[in-house]
């Protein structure tokens, strides 16, 4: 499996209230996940626990067969090599498209940044926008750079937190067949978190949800899981 | 929680740095602390029985009277500018914080010069009208004196915070009071002094430190305090051990304060939580109560602000080319000096605590930035003590260092400006924090883990985005510690090396030696500094939505 987590603990206080409580999934390369729940379902955490933002108080994760958390190990979010595209976007506004694309590209030789620049705007159809600054840019525009900013420096898994819910309704859809083609174009990892079963059902291979950080839900993910026999859960959301 | 699994979170620079700049913040209060349970000397068993009785005694009659003066006038202010208009409402609006500007020990040897035997209030009376009053009506060199300046100079603290809060938060309640038929009185009595409880008590709080960290005041008036009654011990007995007795006393009462307002602040917050409010929208007043409500608060403005203004200035003329001298220069040059190397550390050490607690959200992040503020409530006589026994301790440890060197000077670090910036930071680092602080609030964290997500480790994403985001704060973090060190007066009084003076030391000094005309020019620029300093700052407040 590309991504484990297993039993995965975190709570945002000191004392009981679990919000994250034995969570496990296993995600194959390629695939898109989605993480479906309501608001305080803790399904946002799943992502920050993933990208290193938040540190599990039990559990273990590992990607392409590497641990990011474990007892002994804790990879620092820099250092995971993973692409998130946060809920309102979160494009340095003192930056221009092509300098908040360009931000994420360490290692890279000055004709590369230039060359992966374009790259990875063509792939977001928004080659014209260069020079402007995000204050500029429609939501919608804005969404697309931000994909295009975590794309960039080729990360090994693509998280998006609500990818959606700063747009308005009929942009939604149009939004959410863009995005599912861009990255079906990239063949990236990606797990997606939402509130909305017609995102989950137009955009991901797979569905998980989440229910009021109810521990049985996840345990029987796990028993789920280990008796081959996940989409149970896809089945109860389509019906 | 198992603290090894966070531990890699906390391994870097920022929270190696947060803990070494606590620990130095810490070191002078703890000394104070721990000596306080040392053997006794008999200069602090003399102490204790014929003159700490009477210290409390000055104390608690000055805190209490201070306190219920300055809620009055600051909260009746504050109700009168948010709920009504009035003529020249927009300007008292503003007006009212001035007395701010001027530092009470300025304020009340200005006052004691006008009322005094040659100020200009008895000479008019003696010379036009042939009146010659009886002294005691006009001697203000005492306790109801000092009651007097720290009212009329510090009530802004208590103005401001209530109405802000008045403003921001009460319209809804105060509208429907008023559909309901209630009256004015019963309006402010029922309504507007229960729900701006919590404000009421943050501003006096504020005034009560500001008169526990007084000096000048007490000292001129010759009324004896905590404050006088440390350096007395500590200078004119040579005792330290005893001035450290009398400080941690005095520390005693600060947290008594401090939980004191805890406690009746409680947990109710008495705020509303929903983002979008209404301001209040105020009635005209017409006829005799707008002249009255007028003339309430032209007389405030004129005792707190106008009145000992226009009495420096007319002093300044009259002894400008006598003080304006390269000597003057010099002063000005040493304030500033003073004041720009303190705020400029004050806003580095400030932005390395608070980069540190809004990352990590632990009971160690909280303590930090507890400690951080802890300063701003500890009286300038008290940080002294402190902070000289320490550099003195330092400097015999280093003294064989020192003789390597060949150098002669024994009391090296505690002779050096060194030890009265490091006074200036532990006393002022609330100020700059408490702007950078919010500022870090206001961007939030999603800027910083998106770069962090893009690679980016904590230190490169600080100077890549963090710094660009929140320069504003970081700015009038840098003013305000800026102009409050630039008006300090215990501190730099005490600490300064030999021969090195300021504005404020200079004022005081020539003030204390009965040339209050000789204390104007000085007083003037730190006043008119202060004032557009704090003009701007609340301009900018209020136009910001919270």
């Amino acid at each position: 499996m590309y991504i484990q987590i297993k039993d995965l603990c975190f709570s945002y206080t000191n004392q009981g209230d679990k919000t994250i409580d034995n969570f496990c999934l296993e995600i194959e390369q390629g695939e898109i996940i989605s993480i479906l729940g309501e608001s305080g379902s803790g399904k946002s955490t799943v992502l920050r626990l993933l990208s290193g933002l938040e540190t599990p108080t039990k559990g273990t994760i590992s990607i392409g067969g590497k641990i990011v958390t474990d007892d002994r190990t804790f990879i620092l979010p820099e250092k995971r090599g993973i692409g998130m595209v946060f809920q309102d976007y979160a494009l340095f506004p003192h930056m221009t498209v092509a300098e908040n694309i360009q931000f994420g590209l360490k290692g890279y030789s000055r004709s590369e940044k230039k060359k992966r620049i374009d790259e990875v705007l063509e792939l977001v159809n928004m080659e014209n926008f260069k020079k402007r600054y995000p204050h500029e840019l429609s939501g919608g525009q804005q969404q697309r750079i931000a994909l295009a900013r975590a794309l960039a420096p080729e990360p090994s898994l693509l998280l998006l937190d609500e990818p959606f819910s700063n747009l308005d309704a009929d942009l939604q859809i149009k939004i959410r067949e863009e995005l599912k083609q861009i990255i079906k174009k990239t063949g990236i990892t990606s797990i997606f978190v939402t509130h909305d079963r017609e995102d989950s059902r137009a955009i991901a291979d797979r569905i998980i949800t989440m229910r009021d950080g109810s521990a049985h839900e996840w345990e029987s993910l796990c028993t789920v899981r280990n008796t081959s026999n996940t989409y149970d859960y896809e089945m109860e959301i389509m019906s | 929680m198992k603290f090894y699994r966070k531990l890699p979170g906390y391994m870097n620079i920022w929270t190696v740095l947060s803990m070494v700049i606590v620990l130095l913040i810490l070191m002078p209060n703890l000394k104070i602390l721990i000596n306080f349970f040392t053997q006794t000397t008999d200069n602090w068993e003399h102490i204790k029985e014929h003159i700490l009785p009477l210290l409390l005694k000055n104390t608690s009659i000055i805190i209490v009277a201070t306190g219920v003066l300055t809620i009055l006038i600051g909260t009746s202010l504050a109700w009168l500018i948010s709920a009504y208009d009035f003529p020249l409402k927009v300007f008292f609006k503003w007006g009212l914080i001035l007395p701010l500007a001027i530092p009470p020990y300025i304020a009340a040897y200005t006052y004691n010069g006008i009322l005094n035997y040659t100020g200009v209030i008895q000479t008019t009376l003696r010379n036009d009208y042939g009146i010659r009053v009886d002294q005691k009506y006009f001697d203000i060199m005492n306790i109801p004196g000092s009651i007097f300046i720290f009212t009329l100079f510090l009530f802004p603290y208590v103005y401001t915070i209530t109405r802000a809060f008045l403003a921001n938060q009460s319209s809804s309640l105060i509208e429907n009071a008023r559909l309901l038929g209630r009256n004015a009185f019963e309006i402010f009595f029922r309504v507007v002094l229960p729900i701006s409880r919590g404000a009421i008590i943050g501003g006096a709080s504020l005034v009560l430190l500001e008169v526990l960290n007084d000096y000048g005041v007490v000292k001129y008036f010759g009324v004896p305090t905590f404050s006088t009654a440390i350096f007395q011990t500590w200078f004119s007995m040579g005792d330290l051990n005893a001035a450290i007795k009398l400080s941690a006393t005095l520390m005693f009462i600060v947290f008594t304060i401090l939980i004191f307002e805890k406690v009746l602040r409680g947990r109710k917050k008495y705020s509303y939580t929903t983002a979008k409010v209404k301001p209040l929208t105020p009635m005209k007043l017409t006829g005799w109560k707008a002249w009255t409500v007028f003339g309430y608060s032209l007389l405030i403005f004129s005792l707190g602000f106008f009145i000992p203004f226009i009495q420096l200035l007319d002093w300044m003329f009259l002894t400008f080319e006598k003080i304006a001298s390269p000597v003057f220069t010099q002063l000005i040059m040493n304030s500033l000096l003073v004041a720009f190397t303190g705020a400029f550390m004050i806003v580095i050490f400030a932005v390395i605590i608070a980069n540190f607690t809004r990352m990590h959200k632990s009971w160690l992040s909280k303590s930090a930035s507890r400690i951080t503020i802890l300063g701003y409530s500890i009286p300038g006589a008290v940080i002294a003590v402190g902070i000289s026994s320490v550099f003195i301790d330092i400097d015999n440890l280093l003294f064989t260092f020192y003789e390597s060197f060949g150098m002669e000077a024994s009391l090296f670090l505690s002779t050096s400006l060194f030890m009265l910036i490091s006074a200036y930071i532990i006393r002022f680092l609330a100020v700059g924090y408490n702007s950078i602080e919010s500022g870090f609030d206001k961007v939030g964290n999603k800027f910083t883990e998106a770069s962090r997500m893009l690679g980016m480790g904590m230190t490169k994403t600080f100077f890549k985005v963090d710094v660009r985001l929140i320069k504003g704060a970081i700015f009038s973090g840098f003013i305000l510690a800026f102009i409050d060190i630039l008006k300090e007066l215990p501190l730099t009084l005490i600490l300064r090396p030999f021969n090195f003076d300021t504005l404020s030391t200079k004022a005081f000094q020539y003030a204390s030696d009965e040339q209050i005309h000789e204390a104007s020019l000085a007083s003037i620029i730190i006043i008119v500094i202060s004032g557009i300093a704090i003009y701007l700052f609340h301009q900018v407040l209020e136009k910001e939505p919270k």
